[in-house]
């Protein structure tokens, strides 16, 4: 993708990449369009400028100083250390239940939604339309909706404040089921899945290994959404944890930022650690945008 | 919970199989139906188990909660607490509650206004990125996508202190020009929090109307080159109407999304004494339940934030479809 | 055929499945930890607890109690301060059914958590023998229905901060009246300043001046609970505020230790604050405050009310998940009436006033350089602490009852007076204590 936008060569039948669509376009436009791109982006991006400056800071520099601008004192690994060590490390505890949440959590869900919406496109059983409905709505349903019930349930069942309470209701992803079953529906093609009823395969060796294998596209999306829907999560976690060691790294940020008006060393670590816990998203952000491309439209595209 | 039934019961047919290699043979396909019976539900029993334990399961479970109600003998209850059957009273007490219904009305006010200005500029970014005269669209994108991948928490850290006086450089640089605004105060903050939502979600919207514009044809491109439309007209002629099931989709989840909100209210409430503890309907149930204990309240509350979602989507797809036909 | 009743019998699994779960969900906190049995300590066995606190420092304190007790080890947690979060979580995880052994619990909130089943009642484990060393009337804030349901750890007896420079400027010194307060405020606006704020998001400070004046919100009676938030009291209160926050002569822009209040304490613009004696640690972190501010007795009401009031101070309660009520609650004795615990706390946690009567804590017997040289603590808060409401007594939903307030209070900017809000919140109140299924009435006058 990247590269048809960049590219200079016209190609034109495939895509309407930028330079076939107007060539020879006036430079007063360019100008406009890319003046309106950049100020976008400044948007975008000072929040997340103001706060690598500010981790560089030390506290009296945070207040006494403009935020935009470097401060005389370079504070950042001394800030950076604290952030790690606070608390015997807790902080590095938080990222990593964090990467347990979304990352476990997105693989299994990412699995189970593909068993269950290639289940729905690919084989006629009665019932399938009711069970697909309800699912659907839940698609609609809030999370946060169920999150309070949801803890009362699995406060009498014994589950709430365990990593389970956060990590099996990160496993359930309708939407990712629905694009599966979209996904599945255009692509699985059921002569594929004859032949290979025909080689004597069991059906759900031919899901794992045909369905899994055309599906890949589709999952690679509902991994992402998952992962970064469980990420971003705080409602659930909020409302079912109250032991600080089993936080994700949401929680723990917001657990230092209540500290502040009482001691304003936690300013610190609070930019420390937004600093640190959004680099490596960011990366992957970048890294991983072209994956987003087919996305949630995947399904109406074809 | 689904699986036991489903496996247990055709636990012959199942060890019977695997030996076997069903041919398209006659005699093979009663065995072979019911495997290809069985295996959808197979298939399906991990989601379904799942998905009933964390959807419908504490469904019933608020619905149920929601028709409950505790009374207490003694000053604190300490003689006694008994439940009982209480019809709609919880409903009754979710709706006569003026702050819940004002939050519900606070989130409307939010929706109309924040969703339409995200969804918009979220389409004018992808446009633009499109468009023959964007330069460096690669690093754009890249850009705006960015906050997608920082929690609303996190996000909502960071705008804090954009809006704290005293921290924030926005504040300071509006000194310089004699301004002093109030990011926090009762008639701004709603909107600062919308600032928030839309610097979160812009460009994750735009990624996936990007993608709807690049699904495309061609052909359609070159024809409107052959009439000599100028990008204004292909824009609005061509692109939006071809995106447009994009932009619905992304429109019915910015409607739940926004009564969802949370996070950003809840920790914005520790800067600014303008958000009250039943500011977002969410934060009502919220308050309620673990606030105030009332636990029967807050479940009712929380069916009727879904009944809303619920309406206010459906309305929506109802009203584009109308449209549209 | 054998399809419809595969069908069948699942339908029939899972319909009776959910119903089980279902039926087993009672609604959490409806079952009560102090008619089961006492939990006996078992000697010489190694136990843990836990007390989560949202005092700063606190596990060095506890570590000197470790040092002294091999067997009954303290571990602390830190929770955002009670409304800002540690309450929701105390009771999430109460409905849970887990928790820690101790909890840092406000008076105020001690109904309403007896309310959920989450206190355990002390005197069942000996609490008695402790009460003589602890200020009777906080003791009694602790005290209910017989019952004993939290240690005191701390309290706020009041008094007033003022930077003397700026009120010198008008000629004035701490004001001994509210009268007189307002004729120094009305002064400072020429010199554009603010006397004090009045926080209208938050429902404590009225409150806490209303108990000054002399009210009495709630009494328990033998048929229940007894509302009165009109008395004359309470409306002198409101009318006063009233009318200051009408003539512009409180900042209500902002609350007190809000970082927009340090900035404008630092420039002046802000000439005393009327607060709790735990207001010391934080007026200290206003730059460029040390040796600018004294500390004096609060203004009264006339010749009615008291001489000071409460804002804030808190207990420690055992929660009724607890395995080990009698060794938490020898903890909660040791860390707030020895000298070593007392001593202690205010070195690492910067804790409020001492509880004990015969323990103020060493580090406040001396001058402050910071207040200008003062010894304020012995002075201006020791007697304070003498001088406060006796009658007062704390309700359940107190958090809901003092958002009722506050949320009128934000309307006093758009023309809702205090007074109305306060009358109309009393309404609410009645009906959020007959929503919760007490019984309630209103003071026959």
């Amino acid at each position: 993708m990247t590269a048809q936008l960049t590219g200079s060569s016209p190609k034109p039948a495939v895509k309407p990449t930028a330079k076939s669509k107007a060539p020879g376009r006036k430079k007063g436009t360019s100008i406009l369009v890319t003046g309106i791109l950049v100020v976008a982006a400044l948007y975008f991006l000072a929040p997340v400028y103001w706060v690598v400056v500010a981790s560089t800071k030390s506290t009296a520099d945070l207040f006494a100083t403009n935020g935009f601008a470097f401060a005389e004192t370079f504070n950042l690994w001394h800030n950076l250390s604290q952030v790690l060590s606070y608390d015997g490390g807790i902080f590095v505890r938080w990222f990593l239940n964090s990467v347990l949440y979304a990352g476990v959590g997105a693989l299994l869900a990412t699995y189970i939604a593909a068993a269950g919406g290639y289940a729905l496109a690919k084989y006629k059983f009665r019932g399938a339309n009711l069970v697909f409905g309800i699912i659907l709505g839940g698609v609609l349903v809030p999370g946060t909706a169920t999150a309070l019930p949801l803890f009362l349930l699995f406060s009498q069942m014994g589950l709430a404040n365990t990593y389970w309470s956060v990590l099996l209701p990160s496993l359930v992803s309708p939407f990712g089921l629905f694009l599966c079953r979209i996904y599945a529906q255009a692509t699985v093609d059921p002569a594929l899945l004859e032949a290979a009823r025909l080689d004597g395969a069991g059906e759900i060796r031919i899901f794992h290994t045909v369905g899994l294998r055309v599906l890949t596209p589709a999952l690679v999306t509902v991994f992402l959404f998952q992962l970064v829907g469980v990420w971003n999560n705080y409602f659930l976690p909020l409302v079912m944890l109250s032991d600080t060691k089993l936080y994700p790294i949401t929680l723990g940020l917001n657990n230092w930022l209540s500290q502040v008006n009482r001691l304003p060393e936690f300013y610190q670590l609070t930019t420390g650690g937004v600093l640190l816990s959004i680099i490596p998203l960011a990366i992957a952000m970048v890294v991983l945008q072209r994956f987003w491309r087919g996305g949630l439209t995947e399904g109406s595209v074809k | 919970m689904t699986t036991p039934p489903t496996r247990t019961d055709p636990a012959g047919a199942a060890a019977a199989r695997p030996g076997r290699t069903p041919n398209t043979g006659q005699r093979g396909s009663g065995r072979r139906t019911s495997a290809v019976e069985r295996a959808p539900w197979l298939l399906l029993a991990p989601f379904l188990a799942l998905f009933i334990l964390t959807f419908i399961l504490p469904i019933l479970a608020a619905l149920l909660s929601s028709f409950t109600k505790v009374t207490r003998s003694g000053l604190f209850g300490e003689a006694g607490i008994t439940s009982k059957f209480a019809g709609f009273s919880n409903y009754a007490q979710a709706l006569a509650d003026g702050n819940f219904v004002a939050s519900m009305g606070r989130m409307l006010l939010f929706g109309v206004v924040q969703v339409p200005v995200m969804i918009i500029m979220a389409t004018i970014l992808a446009l633009l990125l499109e468009s023959a005269s964007a330069r460096w669209p690669a690093f754009f994108r890249a850009a705006y996508f960015l906050p997608y991948g920082v929690p609303g928490v996190i996000a909502t850290i960071l705008w804090s202190f954009m809006y704290v006086p005293g921290l924030s450089p926005l504040i300071d640089i509006a000194g310089w020009f004699g301004l002093s605004p109030d990011f926090l105060g009762p008639s701004t903050v709603l909107w600062s929090i919308a600032n928030i939502v839309t610097w979160s979600y812009t460009g994750y919207n735009m990624l996936i109307i990007i993608a709807q514009l690049k699904a495309i044809p061609a052909e359609v491109y070159e024809a409107a080159k052959m009439d000599g439309a100028s990008p204004v007209k292909v824009a609005l002629a061509i692109q939006l109407p071809l995106i447009k099931p994009a932009l619905v989709l992304t429109t019915i989840f910015s409607i739940i999304g926004t009564l969802q909100l949370f996070a950003e209210p809840q920790v914005l409430k520790t800067v600014s004494p303008a958000i009250d503890s039943q500011y977002t309907p969410n934060l009502s149930a919220y308050t309620t339940a673990f606030a105030y204990n009332d636990y029967n309240v807050a479940a009712a509350q929380a069916v009727l934030i879904a009944l809303v979602a619920f309406a206010l989507s459906f309305a929506f797809l109802a009203f584009t479809n109308r449209k549209s036909s | 055929m054998p399809r419809i009743s595969r069908r069948q019998l699942l339908h029939a699994g899972l319909g009776t499945a959910a119903l089980g779960l279902l039926s087993g969900c009672a609604t959490p906190g409806t079952r009560s930890v102090n008619v089961a049995p006492t939990i006996a300590s078992v000697p010489g066995q190694k136990i843990t607890i836990e007390y989560w606190s949202w005092l700063k420092n606190l596990q060095p304190v506890a570590d000197i109690w470790n040092a002294a007790n091999p067997n009954v080890q303290v571990k602390t947690v830190w929770i955002p301060g009670g409304n800002q979060g540690g309450y929701p979580k105390l009771y999430s995880a109460l409905a849970a059914g887990g928790g820690p052994d101790l909890a840092h619990v406000e008076y105020g909130v001690i109904p309403s958590f007896m309310m959920v089943n989450g206190l355990v009642d002390l005197t069942r484990y000996g609490a008695d023998e402790f009460a003589g060393r602890y200020d009777k009337t906080l003791w009694s804030q602790s005290s209910y229905a017989g019952g004993v349901y939290g240690i005191p750890q701390d309290s706020g007896p009041m008094a007033t901060f003022y930077q003397p420079e700026i009120l010198d400027k008008v000629g004035a010194t701490a004001p001994t009246s509210w009268d007189e307060w307002a004729q120094v405020a009305a002064e400072l606006r020429k010199a554009k300043s603010y006397m004090d704020c009045f926080p209208l998001a938050e429902a404590g400070f009225f409150t806490a001046l209303a108990a000054q004046a002399g009210a009495q919100w709630f009494r328990a009676d033998a048929d229940g609970w007894i509302i009165n938030m009109t008395d004359d009291a309470t409306m002198k209160v409101a009318r006063f505020f009233d009318q200051a926050i009408d003539q512009d002569l409180v900042q209500t822009d902002f609350g007190a230790y809000s970082p927009g209040w340090f900035a404008a304490a630092g420039k002046g613009e802000i000439a005393s604050l009327t607060s709790a004696s735990w207001g010391d640690a934080l007026v200290k972190g206003i730059s460029g405050g040390a040796g600018k501010w004294k500390v004096a007795a609060m203004p009264r009401w006339g010749a009615s009310g008291f001489g000071s009031s409460y804002l804030g101070g808190s207990a420690v309660s055992v929660l009724a998940n607890s395995r080990h009520p009698r060794e938490s609650l020898e903890f909660a004795a040791w860390l707030t009436s020895t000298q070593q615990g007392v001593d202690a706390e205010i070195e690492h946690c910067g804790i409020g006033w001492s509880p004990a009567t015969d323990v103020i804590g060493t580090a406040r017997q001396q001058p402050s350089e910071f207040f200008s040289g003062q010894n304020y603590n012995q002075d201006i808060f020791a007697p304070a602490a003498l001088e406060q409401n006796t009658q007062w007594s704390w309700w359940p939903s107190q958090q809901q009852s003092f958002n009722i307030l506050s949320d009128g209070f934000r309307f006093k900017a758009s023309g809702t007076s205090l007074v109305d809000t306060v009358v109309d919140a009393e309404q609410k109140i009645m009906t959020v204590f007959k929503n919760s299924g007490l019984s309630i009435r209103k003071e026959s006058a």
